[in-house]
C-alpha cells in the first residue's frame, strides 16, 4: 500500500505520549521498589519518608491517567488496536498503583526492621523473595517499554518461580521460636505477602499487555489468586 | 455512609435477558451457516477499460446488516449497486464475475432488471423524494408494479415501517418537499419498502443528515432488520460498527503503468472482530486512522 498521510495524526501523537507517561509511572514505583529495598536492608527512616512522598506522586498520576483515558475514549472513539491500547493502559496503570501500594506495606515495617533481620534464614529468604520480586516487576516494566511478546510472556513462568520461594518462606516462619517469634512472624508474613503480591500483579501487567499486543481474549482472564 | 450488614445481596431483577455477558464461541467463523441472500464471487466492474474494482468475493447473509467501509474510490458503492443491477444504467459498465441472489445469476439473460429492483431496494445517498405528495411518492412504486389490495393500507404499513407514520398521518396530501431532510429519508424508505422487497441497499443514506436525524435512521435499520436484509455502505466508521452484524473493508491501489486507482476488498468478517481485532493490518490501519 503506497504511503498516505496519516487522518489522526495527534491522536496518535497523545496515544504515544501516554504510552510514555505509564513507563514514567512505572519508574517512580520502580523507585519505591528500591527504596523498599533499601529499608529492607537497613531500616533507614529517611528512606521510608522518601517512599511515603513518592506514593502520593505515583497516585496523583494514577487519577490524572485515568482522566486522560477516559478523556481520550470520549473524544476519540478509539477502535482496533488503539481501544486495546487505552482499555490496558487503564488496567496497568491500576496494577502499578497497587504495586507502589504494597511496596508502602513493606517499607512501614521500618521500625521494626532489626527485629526481623535477627530471624536468620526466615530474613534471608524474604530478602530474596523482595529482590526476586523487584526484579520480575523490572521485567514488567521492560516488557512495557518495548512493548515485547516475548517479555511479557516470560512473567508468568518467572512468577512461577518466586512461588517456591514464597513457600519456602511460609515454611521458615512457621519454624521462628524464641520470645519474638511472634512479633516477627507477623511482620515476615505481612512483607512476604505483600511482596509475593508485587510479582502477582507485575504477572498481570504481563497478561494485560498479551492482550495489548495479540488481541486475544484469553489474556483477559489473568488475575490475582 | 455505614454499610447495612444485614441487607442481604439479591440478584437484580431488571437484567435483560436477551443481554449475554458470557464469552461468545464463534461457532461460524465465516458466518456458514446463515442463509446466503448474494453470493459474489470474482467480480470486477470496468468503466470502458478502466477497472473500477476487482477480485470483490463476499456473501451476504439473510436478516443481517452489512456494511461496505473503506476510503474514498475504493469501490463500495460500485459493489453495492452491483447487487441490484444499477450499474446497468451506466452504458459503459460492464461486470465480470457472478453475483447469485439466492442461487440465481442476477446478470443472466433471462433476469428481468425491473424486477430485481422490485426485490432488492435502494436508498441514496441524498433523500431524493418525488415532486409530488408524501402519499403519491410511497404509492408509486406499487402502482408500477401493479399491486394488489387497498392502496390506502399499503401506504400506511410502509410509513409505519419506515418509522414516518405519526409524523405525517395528517398530511398525506402535502408536498414530500415540505418535510424535513430525515423525514425526506425515511419517506425514502418507506418508498423502498412499499414494494415489499427483501433487501434495501443503502448507499450512505445519513451523510446529508444531522446527528439527531442519523440516529433515527439507525434506530429504524435495527427495528426493520428481522424483515430486511441490509446492505449500506458508509463513510462514518463508527456507524458501521454500531448498526452493522459484518463488516467489509475495502480499499484501493494505484495501477503503476495507468497511475489510476482500482478498488479490491480486504476483508469481510463480524462487525465486532473488524472493530477490535481485524485479521488485515490493511483494515487495522484505516479503522484506527492511521492511513487515509
Amino acid at each position: 500500500m503506497e504511503p498516505v498521510e496519516p487522518m489522526r495524526h495527534g491522536f496518535h501523537e497523545e496515544l504515544d505520549q501516554l504510552r510514555l507517561q505509564v513507563e514514567l509511572m512505572g519508574v517512580r514505583v520502580d523507585e519505591n521498589l528500591e527504596r523498599t529495598r533499601t529499608v529492607l536492608r537497613t531500616g533507614d527512616v529517611a528512606t521510608a519518608d522518601a517512599a511515603y512522598a513518592c506514593d502520593d506522586e505515583i497516585d496523583a498520576m494514577n487519577v490524572s491517567l485515568t482522566e486522560r483515558c477516559y478523556l481520550l475514549l470520549g473524544r476519540e472513539s478509539p477502535v482496533a488496536s488503539d481501544l486495546r491500547f487505552v482499555v490496558s493502559v487503564l488496567r496497568i496503570i491500576s496494577e502499578l498503583e497497587r504495586v507502589g501500594d504494597l511496596a508502602l506495606r513493606v517499607v512501614k515495617l521500618a521500625p521494626e526492621q532489626p527485629l526481623l533481620a535477627s530471624s536468620g534464614d526466615a530474613w534471608d529468604v524474604l530478602l530474596t523473595v523482595g529482590d526476586e520480586a523487584i526484579e520480575l516487576y523490572r521485567t514488567a516494566l521492560r516488557a512495557w517499554s518495548s512493548q515485547d511478546l516475548g517479555l511479557a510472556t516470560e512473567l508468568a513462568t518467572q512468577c512461577r518461580s518466586l512461588d517456591l520461594y514464597y513457600e519456602r518462606l511460609i515454611s521458615e516462619i512457621q519454624r521462628l521460636d524464641g520470645p519474638e517469634a511472634v512479633r516477627i512472624a507477623m511482620g515476615m508474613f505481612v512483607a512476604g505477602r505483600a511482596l509475593e503480591r508485587i510479582a502477582d500483579h507485575s504477572a498481570i501487567i504481563g497478561a494485560r499487555l498479551r492482550y495489548l499486543i495479540t488481541g486475544e481474549a484469553a489474556h483477559l482472564a489473568a488475575e490475582v489468586r | 455512609m455505614v454499610a447495612n450488614t444485614t441487607t442481604k445481596l439479591t440478584e437484580p431483577t431488571n437484567l435483560d435477558p436477551n443481554v449475554d455477558v458470557t464469552p461468545e464461541i464463534p461457532d461460524r467463523p465465516d458466518g456458514s451457516e446463515r442463509e446466503v441472500v448474494f453470493d459474489v464471487s470474482d467480480l470486477s466492474v470496468y468503466y470502458g477499460a478502466f477497472r473500477a474494482v476487482r477480485d470483490v468475493d463476499i456473501s451476504v447473509h439473510r436478516h443481517e446488516i452489512t456494511a461496505f467501509i473503506g476510503p474514498s474510490g475504493c469501490g463500495k458503492t460500485t459493489v453495492l449497486r452491483c447487487l441490484n443491477r444499477m450499474n446497468d444504467l451506466i452504458e459503459i459498465a460492464r461486470v465480470e464475475g457472478k453475483v447469485t441472489y439466492h442461487g440465481v445469476d442476477l446478470y443472466d439473460r433471462e433476469v428481468n432488471p425491473v424486477e430485481v429492483r422490485r426485490r432488492i431496494g435502494m436508498v441514496f445517498q441524498k433523500p431524493n423524494p418525488f415532486p409530488k405528495s408524501i402519499y403519491d411518492n410511497v404509492a408509486y412504486g406499487p402502482k408500477i408494479a401493479g399491486a394488489k389490495g387497498n392502496m390506502d393500507d399499503i401506504v400506511e404499513k410502509a410509513l409505519r415501517g419506515a418509522g414516518l407514520w405519526d409524523e405525517v398521518r395528517s398530511r398525506l396530501k402535502a408536498s414530500a418537499m415540505s418535510l424535513s431532510g430525515g423525514q425526506q429519508q425515511r419517506l425514502c424508505i418507506a418508498r423502498a419498502i412499499a414494494t415489499d422487497p427483501e433487501v434495501l441497499l443503502m448507499d450512505e443514506p445519513c451523510s446529508a443528515l444531522d446527528p439527531i436525524a442519523t440516529a433515527r435512521i439507525e434506530d429504524l435499520m435495527q427495528e426493520i432488520k428481522d424483515k430486511y436484509t441490509i446492505v449500506i455502505v458508509t463513510h462514518n466508521m463508527q456507524q458501521a460498527a454500531r448498526v452493522s452484524d459484518r463488516t467489509a473493508f475495502f480499499t484501493t491501489e494505484v495501477n503503476p503503468e495507468s497511475d489510476t486507482r482500482t478498488g479490491l476488498l480486504v476483508e469481510v468478517d463480524s462487525t465486532d472482530k473488524m472493530f477490535s481485532n481485524p485479521s488485515d493490518e490493511r483494515t487495522e490501519n484505516y479503522v484506527t486512522g492511521r492511513f487515509g
